[in-house]
């Protein structure tokens, strides 16, 4: 923009350290995305199934921490039962699987259910605030969760097996969800998706009114806008990205069991968040994949694995109150505050009475 | 015609009851276009409650607000604030984790059109240049990068107002802007008041005698919930009865 004055402070598109941040947060996916390149090459190349189905397998729950933060790290609500939405992904999914095998489809009623679901849930959710929101969340899916526990259409406490391996058209281009390496891929694709959708929407006027109303919620009304509609926008994006993670869960396994709807997932996906990196959208996604690998790893050795993960999180609580990527993703926001033009302080200074 | 011209702001028998308190009770008058009218009052004389009202912080239980001649009593924040009321509060109430720039962006985007609410941040042209003014205006432009937890009191104070102002408002309730302010701080923040009196009509709430007497254009005088008196400063300085109520007790 040459014609703008270079002088008036954020005359120029300068971006503010919010969105810095933001930065940070994309250049760790970059280095995510070329992770998961040379995984699925090197685990193609070696024949290798079991490593690359457990990477997808923490790329689907990253998804479902990703929603969790845009709750908790961004809006500042805590959600304790995020897996409703995950869960609800993940049953139609099947079921629109089993019905007609088609990939789009089954994403699109995914999507579609949990639309109508968040809407329902965040009207109810949303009449509280903290402490009394965290348990109508985790309420609401504990009484899903039983539901669909006790239905014998939705295969009962068994859950349904046999969901079709299908093809997933992409353009040119079929994958098979069979494919380990593939669907990996789509997986790794369907998240990046999801993180850059929630990344731009947060860093828009309307994704700021979010974060103010994790700073100071009182003050929002009298900055002309409804808090309501604010954290009902929240939620319901919220349970759009838990539910498309969903989605992948039985074309990965073959299967959905009302676990997927239980406290142990949503809670995970908590602890998921805060040893990650709360408010970084990033973080979560990295905490997603160690937590998953570190299950798989210490499961191996002991079934006591939640011991690990308990003092794991205790540790994260106490001695990295921003998480793993808290530490990293500061440094990289200077480091890119940097390479940006100066806002010529210089003169703003001189500008003090 | 300007005889037949709604006040900006017009309070009718404005009342509010917390149990058996009545905290506003039976509350009239008029705030003149670009004037200064001072709510005045010993603590605990229903100010700030009055404030919470005309504001929507709070629904009355009887009474009208009108902005405009446009009755909106009862109409929430939000709604108020698209109308061209703005407040600040007298315990600060900032986005203390946000930076000064972003304080005043945040307030400064109802501005922009509705279309730009998804679009990134940087391309809200309006807001930004919203904020380059205010930070020059109210002397927080070496503090933009500053998170607004970590200024000086008089500073956060300063900022409330500006946050207040960053919406172009046409009404701007002030409660106590120079509350716990320094002697110096105070005159500048009173000569900052008088200079925004060009654009807004303001409504303020002030314990600082002086200040009231060379700021105000009109003095409203509130005592345990109910009007005392209203006039012109020196009008209301003389009244026997505020002189009793008020000054008496100081």
């Amino acid at each position: 923009m040459p014609e703008r004055p270079a002088r008036s402070f954020p005359g120029r598109p300068v971006a503010d350290r919010l969105s810095l941040s933001m930065r940070a947060s994309h250049l760790l996916v970059v280095l995510l995305v070329v992770a998961g390149l040379a995984l699925a090459a090197l685990g193609s190349a070696l024949g290798d199934t079991f490593y690359l189905r457990l990477a997808t397998e923490a790329l689907i729950y990253a998804g479902l921490a990703l929603s969790v933060d845009i709750l908790l790290g961004y809006t500042g609500l805590l959600s304790l039962g995020q897996a409703l939405y995950f869960g609800i992904g993940a049953y139609v999914s099947a079921l629109t699987l089993m019905a007609v095998p088609s990939f789009w489809l089954a994403l699109l009623a995914a999507s579609g259910a949990t639309l109508v679901a968040a809407l329902i849930g965040g009207v109810i959710a949303n009449r509280v605030r903290g402490v009394y929101f965290a348990l109508i969340t985790f309420g609401l899916a504990q009484v899903v969760a039983k539901v669909v526990y006790n239905t014998r259409e939705l295969g009962a406490s068994d859950g349904m097996i046999g969901v079709p391996v299908v093809e997933v058209p992409l353009g040119p281009f079929h994958v098979s969800t069979g494919s380990a390496p593939g669907f990996l891929l789509v997986a790794l694709a369907l998240l990046v998706l999801l993180y850059a959708v929630s990344a731009y929407l947060l860093d828009t006027p309307f994704g700021r009114v979010l974060i103010a109303l994790k700073a100071n919620e009182r003050r929002v009304a009298f900055l002309g806008y409804s808090t309501w509609r604010a954290r009902m926008a929240a939620y319901v994006l919220a349970a759009l990205v838990a539910g498309l993670s969903g989605a992948l869960y039985p074309m990965l396994r073959g299967f959905v069991s009302p676990e997927l709807l239980y406290f142990q997932v949503s809670g995970n996906a908590v602890i998921t968040v805060v040893v990650g990196g709360v408010g970084t959208l990033v973080g979560p996604i990295y905490g997603a994949i160690l937590l998953t690998v570190l299950k798989s790893v210490i499961g191996s050795w002991t079934e006591h694995q939640l011991i690990v993960i308990g003092v794991l999180f205790m540790a994260s609580v106490l001695f990295l109150p921003q998480g793993l990527i808290g530490l990293l993703r500061p440094r990289l926001a200077r480091w890119l505050g940097r390479a940006e033009p100066p806002p010529a302080k210089a003169a703003e200074a001189e500008a003090r009475p | 015609m300007t005889g037949q011209t709604p006040p900006v702001l017009a309070v009718e028998r404005l009342g509010i009851a917390f149990g058996g308190l009545r905290a506003v009770d039976d509350v009239s008058f008029e705030a003149g276009r670009n004037r200064i009218t001072t709510v005045i009052g010993p603590n605990g004389a229903g100010k700030t409650t009055l404030f919470n009202l005309i504001s929507g912080a709070l629904r009355p239980n009887s009474g009208h607000v009108r902005i405009d001649g446009r009755e909106v009593t009862g109409a929430a924040p939000a709604a108020l604030l698209r109308l061209g009321l703005a407040r600040s509060f007298q315990i600060t109430n900032l986005f203390f984790g946000l930076t000064v720039a972003e304080n005043l962006r945040l307030a400064a985007q109802v501005l922009e059109p509705t279309v730009r609410a998804f679009l990134p941040v940087r391309r809200a042209r309006v807001a930004r240049a919203r904020v380059g003014e205010l930070l020059e205006r109210f002397g927080l432009a070496a503090k933009a990068a500053e998170l607004a937890g970590n200024l000086s009191h008089g500073e956060q104070r300063r900022l409330e107002i500006a946050v207040a102002m960053a919406s172009r408002p046409r009404i701007l309730l002030l409660d106590e802007p120079t509350q716990g302010m320094s002697h110096g701080d105070t005159e500048d923040t009173a000569a900052l008041i008088r200079a925004l009196a060009a654009d807004v009509t303001i409504l303020l709430i002030e314990h600082d005698i002086g200040l009231v007497m060379s700021l105000s254009h009109h003095v409203v005088v509130m005592h345990q919930g109910g009007k005392l008196a209203e006039g012109p400063p020196e009008a209301v300085r003389a009244n026997p009865a505020v002189q009793a109520a008020y000054f008496g007790h100081a």
